[in-house]
């Protein structure tokens, strides 16, 4: 097809050829081309086929507002081909077609054996899926596969990857414009003339929305293409508009956030990015689209929006066909009539739906081209197969009808305001009689609407409509505008307001092939039947019908619905009321909200050394944590190696901190259970934290380093929330002390086992017999008197074993050399799963396994941690376990041993039960040392004393319960003297 | 997310930031002659009115300072000290 | 004497050209094909302080009065301190030489828990806007001066340290998300080729 070259107003660039594959063909066009333009100019007419009764589908919008033109490109499906730019070697194909081709890739959809769906419509009445599938049960697995088969738009291959880069950014601004056409550049330069800084979002690749294809003239006889090209020329100029392009708008949240996605490409750093703009102010200038028209066979390929035909000619310079019948209910239809007949097009007739209220220069204008032209009259039908060849127009009365041979039908009922952004925001619509619109009665703070979509039509008034909406969203800021926005109010007054819009939205036909929505193949006939089956509200009649639900977001049937039906509607007084609009407003890639998606986690000083031998690292926490060194799930080797020998772990994930000042001593005696005050300087203590239902929250140790100087120690899971909690419960007295968290500034290895005094000593310079570094001591030494160790001695696992708090940065230097000195004594790495079973074995709970939310201190047998005796600290916890202490019917923490010889411990979590639930296993392992399954459980007082036998319920045990016993606990050294020594 | 919260450090901000921590309740009443029930709502219930409360709240991924602002639970929006008339309602 | 390394979290996947040993850091003064920025500097080895103190406005670190209004940082001979809140401040020593923690209370050394990298460059503020909703552009704020909030979702402190010439930011988190942090710093900056550089090309910029 020739294509017009010499427009101004073209955006392709004639001088780049872009190739593109297609049905085992090559397409050319221009660089600039959309997928859809590209394959429209090259003779293209049929682009897929719809979901449900594979009909031909065709151009008909040109800014995505349906499925029709939805292709595979490079083998994703659902690419929309109006909106994405056509770029070199492109593989497209198209979708929901069957039957033409072996390889789909070649199926032509202008041939498609489901093609005889469409004559089977009458068997798919609204909610047909709803209704006749539910029954019997056995139909659903046929019916499924049957209609995924038939139905259906894009395919996605097994196998398929998303490539290319998705990314994301988070600006901040102070006026944040939704559209950039003419009042949305006039609302941006009246905001940045202030100071501010103002984003500018527009969705197609350009500024100057309904401006920048037209030649007519404004007021003073510049023409509008010319007047977006300055204004835009004019935003440029200054550094304080950001504009996005080509960043379609998905929600607008509140009055602070506005999130977008923009398009990139191959000549971009991204294939789409996430934009989630924070600001001050909103103004959504966002305009219309067309509202389709209703009529037989509406959706034909060759019917299009008058929009769109004009866009195409004058954007991309192709005329739409040969021979044109306009059916529009607009004036600029009337416009694309004349200048598409100026750019060669026959246009053989102009319906125009309205009987009054054209212009009439461009009336004559269309008389002095002789072309007809007649009001109150509409398209009733389009015929031909897979194109349109001929139209039948008639009265709207239904009294005359015309029939007419062409090519191109250009239909609309009229425009639609694109209000999803402020009905994001939370406005509330209401129908507005005058303009036919739903249009906002009450904004949000912060948020203005501008321009077209508040029906406003003359150019003047559009961008005068920007510029106080501008200025309102500056004073929102806090800018004094006082002044200017009284001249722009007043300025406002005396220029055209909202302009009557016609109503029209169904032919005078009785056909069930009136498509009120294109990408659920909904019918007016189907909205009927909803209606009759009593469903009266849009918003339930869109649910049952499914009109609205498709890929076009609601774009082509979301004002139509609400209005057919209260045309319909039994009460005609009731106003239409409008469908629910919700985000994402323009479809976005998964890719591109999944983003650049790191996974932020932390890493512990040795973890490249443990990781190199075989340590398998786990995600605990923020942590990642060795587990096993071997492909043992038991550490068999680990956990022996512990109890014979000398074994090392790092626990640098423990959280540890700073606590000092005048008040530091108040501070840990309101949060921890235990007397903090007797703990004397250079000593530690074992501590533990309750929450206010006095259930164990947290344990660790505390040292006192001087006075009201403390360093103490939580556990890895609570290092993020201990100064949160510890200032949350001191917040409303003015307690003077400070918190620093040193969790990353320490590594902390635990180094257990009979020999781990030995190895020790080899790299320690003070005495560390037991005599000077009893259990439960403190020490501070050197190592070659270059590295300080916060040393303690704690017993986890229950062996002798030391804690070695040392600077993260020498971590791996320290546990080089104890590898290193330990190597006659078999020191050997051990993991968290080895730790898990070691600690089992003296019943040392872990908050979390054996402890739950129900679970207080008492519970768990620690009731010894608790200072009764000190009610001046108002001690958090203390009052629920006064209040629980005695308590009947609590979940106690017990140990347990396997009856009948069972070898294989039961599953954590697994319920005890008799008729009733009475407990859970907490953990549950072989032990090694012992040579038999141990376990701890939470059960109730009656299965609590040591000898009481329950019945654990395993899943897969098929009713045969698992008899254990309870056990006097610990199960390993119940004297402790192993760690004590 | 729409919700920002003034930090009174650190500014406005992303909701996302911070952790709630519930409505205020003033301090920890007297221990003496304290019931299960009367502990039980002081730490746990909230009055969840739709209107302006006034609330607790942290600042966890930026100065780490618990703050209390008023929020309209109706529109999930921070408001600025409401008028007494209207601070009655809140505890 | 034995020499015992100590390792900083941040750790390039560029080849490092010319080191030095300090105080038994290994710091990387060049690194191969260090391009033509933006750079990201690993400064982890530099010294950093937390001070807190309900008296915070009458300590002096190194004779620097600690700004008033939380945010405010000032930066003189190469030592930077910033308010954080009411009662709370950092002090980070830039120099070459180290100096030693001042012999108060308030002073906790914070050299280990956190990690210390700068960003420098014309692009800068562009690669944060990727990585955090922290707002760098704001024409209402003067170089330094200090935010605190989630970078790639850490809670981080990151310092506007001057807006051009070329522009340099300091980004400090706990030392744990060194290498999260690193492949999430290098992967916003590839979009304008940022290249990892030793510690040379930080000092050249002052």
């Amino acid at each position: 097809m020739k294509r017009l070259t010499h427009l101004p107003t073209l955006k392709i660039d004639t001088s780049k050829k872009i190739s593109v594959y297609y049905r085992s063909k090559t397409h050319t066009g221009w660089y600039g081309d959309t997928i859809a333009t590209l394959l429209y100019a090259d003779g293209i007419r049929v682009f897929g086929r719809s979901l449900k009764y594979h009909r031909p589908r065709g151009l008909y919008s040109l800014d995505g507002e349906c499925s029709n033109t939805m292709m595979a490109v490079d083998g994703r499906p659902n690419v929309r081909a109006e909106t994405t730019m056509a770029a070199d070697g492109m593989h497209i194909a198209a979708q929901n077609v069957q039957g033409t081709s072996e390889k789909p890739v070649e199926s032509t959809p202008e041939k498609d054996w489901m093609g005889f769906m469409d004559h089977l419509s009458w068997a798919m009445p609204a909610g047909f899926y709803y209704r006749i599938f539910h029954k019997p049960e056995k139909l659903w697995p046929i019916a499924v596969s049957r209609i995924r088969k038939a139905a259906g738009v894009g395919v996605l291959t097994s196998g398929y990857t998303v490539k290319g880069r998705y990314d994301e950014i988070y600006p901040a601004t102070d006026v944040c414009v939704v559209g950039g056409g003419p009042a949305g550049m006039e609302a941006a330069l009246s905001a940045a003339d202030k100071g501010l800084r103002v984003i500018l979002m527009e969705s197609r690749p350009w500024l100057g929305g309904f401006y920048d294809y037209r030649t007519s003239l404004d007021a003073d006889g510049v023409p509008l293409y010319r007047k977006a090209n300055a204004m835009a020329e004019r935003i440029a100029g200054y550094p304080n508009i950001r504009v996005f392009k080509n960043a379609p708008v998905v929600g607008v949240y509140g009055n602070s956030m506005v999130t977008a996605f923009q398009r990139g490409g191959r000549d971009r750093p991204f294939e789409q990015r996430y934009i989630e703009i924070q600001t001050r102010s909103i103004v959504v200038a966002a305009g219309c689209i067309e509202r389709p028209l209703l009529f037989e066979n509406n959706e034909r390929p060759g019917v299009m929006q008058m929009g769109c035909a004009h866009r195409l000619a004058r954007t991309w310079g192709i005329l739409p066909g040969r021979r044109a019948v306009f059916s529009i209910g607009h004036d600029l239809g009337l416009e694309a009539a004349i200048d598409l007949a100026d750019l060669g097009m026959k246009v053989v007739h102009v319906a125009d739906v309205r009987e009054d209220g054209q212009d009439q220069r461009l009336l004559d204008e269309l008389k002095k081209r002789d072309i007809p032209f007649s009001r109150g009259w509409t398209a009733i039908k389009a015929g031909g197969k897979r194109n349109i060849e001929k139209v039948t127009i008639g009265t709207v009365n239904g009294m005359r009808r015309r029939e007419f041979s062409c090519d191109t039908l250009a239909a609309s009922a009229g425009l639609t305001p694109v209000t999803g952004p402020l009905a994001t925001a939370g406005a509330k619509l209401e129908y507005h009689h005058l303009t036919g619109f739903f249009l906002p009665v009450k904004l949000p703070d912060n948020v203005y609407a501008a321009g077209r979509l508040l029906g406003l039509n003359d150019p003047a008034s559009v961008e005068a409509s920007g510029r106080l909406n501008g200025l309102r969203a500056a004073a929102a800021c806090g800018v004094r505008v006082d002044s200017e926005l009284k001249a722009a109010e007043a300025e406002t007054s005396v220029l055209p307001g909202p302009v009557r819009n016609s109503k029209m939205v169904t032919a005078p036909v009785k056909n069930q092939k009136m498509f009120i929505c294109f990408d659920e193949d909904t019918t007016v006939k189907n909205v009927d039947q909803a209606m009759d089956r009593g469903f009266d509200v849009p918003e339930l009649i869109k649910r049952f019908t499914a009109a609205g639900t498709g890929p076009g977001q609601g774009g082509v049937p979301g004002h139509n619905l609400p209005l057919y039906v209260a045309q319909r509607g039994d009460s005609p007084d009731v106003d239409p009321r409008p469908i629910t609009v919700r985000p994402p407003l323009t479809p976005v890639l998964l890719a591109t909200y999944a983003g650049r998606n790191h996974d932020m986690h932390k890493r512990t000083p040795v973890h490249e050394s443990q990781s190199a031998s075989d340590g398998r690292m786990d995600r605990a926490g923020v942590w990642l944590r060795a587990r096993y060194f071997s492909d043992d799930r038991r550490s068999r080797r680990e956990i022996e190696n512990v109890r014979g020998n000398v074994g090392v772990l790092d626990a640098s994930t423990l959280g540890k901190f700073r606590i000092f000042g005048n008040d530091a001593l108040k501070a840990l005696q309101r949060v921890y259970i235990g007397d903090m005050n007797r703990v004397r300087e250079h000593r530690m203590t074992y501590a533990a934290m309750c929450n206010d239902d006095g259930c164990l929250i947290d344990d660790g140790v505390i040292v006192k380093q001087a006075e009201n100087d403390y360093y103490f120690t939580t556990s890895t899971g609570r290092s993020g929330a201990t100064i949160e909690w510890i200032r949350y419960h001191t917040r409303y007295e003015n307690l003077d002390f400070h918190m620093v968290n040193l969790t990353d500034a320490f590594g902390v290895i635990n180094l257990a086992g009979p020999n781990s005094r030995n190895v020790l000593q080899k790299i320690a310079d003070v005495d560390i017999s037991n005599e000077a570094f009893p259990f439960m001591g403190y020490r501070e030494f050197t190592i070659n008197d270059i590295i300080p160790v916060r040393a303690m001695r704690l017993g986890f696992v229950g062996e002798l074993s030391y804690e070695l708090h040392v600077p993260s940065s020498y971590m791996q230097a320290v546990w080089d050399l104890l590898e290193k000195a330990g190597k006659s004594f078999k020191i050997k790495k051990f993991g968290l799963e080895a730790q898990n079973t070691l600690r089992l074995e003296k019943c040392h709970v872990i908050i979390g396994s054996e402890s739950e939310q129900r679970t207080t201190l008492c519970d768990l047998g620690l009731g010894f941690l608790w200072c009764k005796s000190k009610p001046e600290a108002n001690t958090v916890g203390s009052v629920a376990l006064r209040q629980t202490e005695n308590q009947s019917g609590r979940l106690k923490l017990v140990g347990f041993k396997m009856k009948n010889g069972l070898e294989r411990p039961p599953k954590d979590g697994s319920p005890i039960v008799d008729s009733r639930i009475r407990g859970y296993v907490c953990t549950a392992r072989f032990s090694f040392t012992l040579n038999e399954p141990i376990g701890m459980a939470l059960v109730e007082d009656s299965y609590a004393k040591p000898g009481s036998v329950f019945g654990i319920y395993e899943n897969g045990c098929k009713g045969r319960l698992i008899r254990a016993e309870v056990v006097k606990t610990p199960f390993y050294d119940p004297t402790g003297e192993r760690m004590k020594s | 997310m729409s919700r920002t919260i003034t930090c009174p450090v650190c500014g406005r901000r992303n909701g996302y930031e911070f952790r709630f921590g519930g409505e205020d309740k003033g301090p920890r009443p007297e221990e003496e002659g304290m019931s299960p029930e009367k502990w039980f709502e002081y730490t746990h219930l909230n009055d969840c009115k739709a209107g302006i409360r006034k609330e607790w709240w942290f600042h966890r991924d930026g100065c780490g300072v618990w703050f209390t602002i008023f929020r309209d639970t109706a529109s999930n929006r921070e408001v600025v000290r409401p008028p007494e008339r209207e601070l009655e309602a809140v505890p | 004497m034995i020499i015992y390394q100590r390792r900083s979290p941040v750790v390039f996947p560029s080849r490092p050209l010319k080191t030095d040993i300090r105080d038994n850091w290994t710091v990387v003064l060049e690194y191969a094909d260090e391009g033509d920025g933006p750079y990201v500097i690993d400064l982890s080895h530099k010294v950093k302080w937390d001070v807190q103190s309900a008296d915070i406005s009458n300590i002096k670190p190194f004779g620097l009065t600690i700004p008033e209004k939380p945010g405010e940082c000032l930066f003189k001979n190469s030592v930077l301190a910033g308010r954080l809140n009411r009662t709370q401040a950092m002090v980070w020593d830039l120099s070459e030489t180290p100096s030693e923690t001042p012999d108060q209370n308030s002073f906790t050394d914070v050299t280990e828990a956190q990690l210390l990298m700068a960003i420098v460059g014309r692009e800068a503020s562009q690669i944060f806007e990727k990585l955090t909703a922290l707002d760098f552009n704001d024409p209402g704020k003067k170089s330094p001066y200090v935010l605190q909030g989630p970078v790639s979702h850490v809670p981080s402190r990151v310092v506007s340290l001057r807006s051009s010439e070329p522009p340099v930011f300091l980004l400090s988190c706990s030392r744990g998300y060194g290498h999260s942090m690193v492949e999430a710093v290098l992967d916003a900056g590839r979009e304008w080729d940022m290249t990892a550089a030793g510690e040379n090309m930080f000092l050249s910029f002052f």
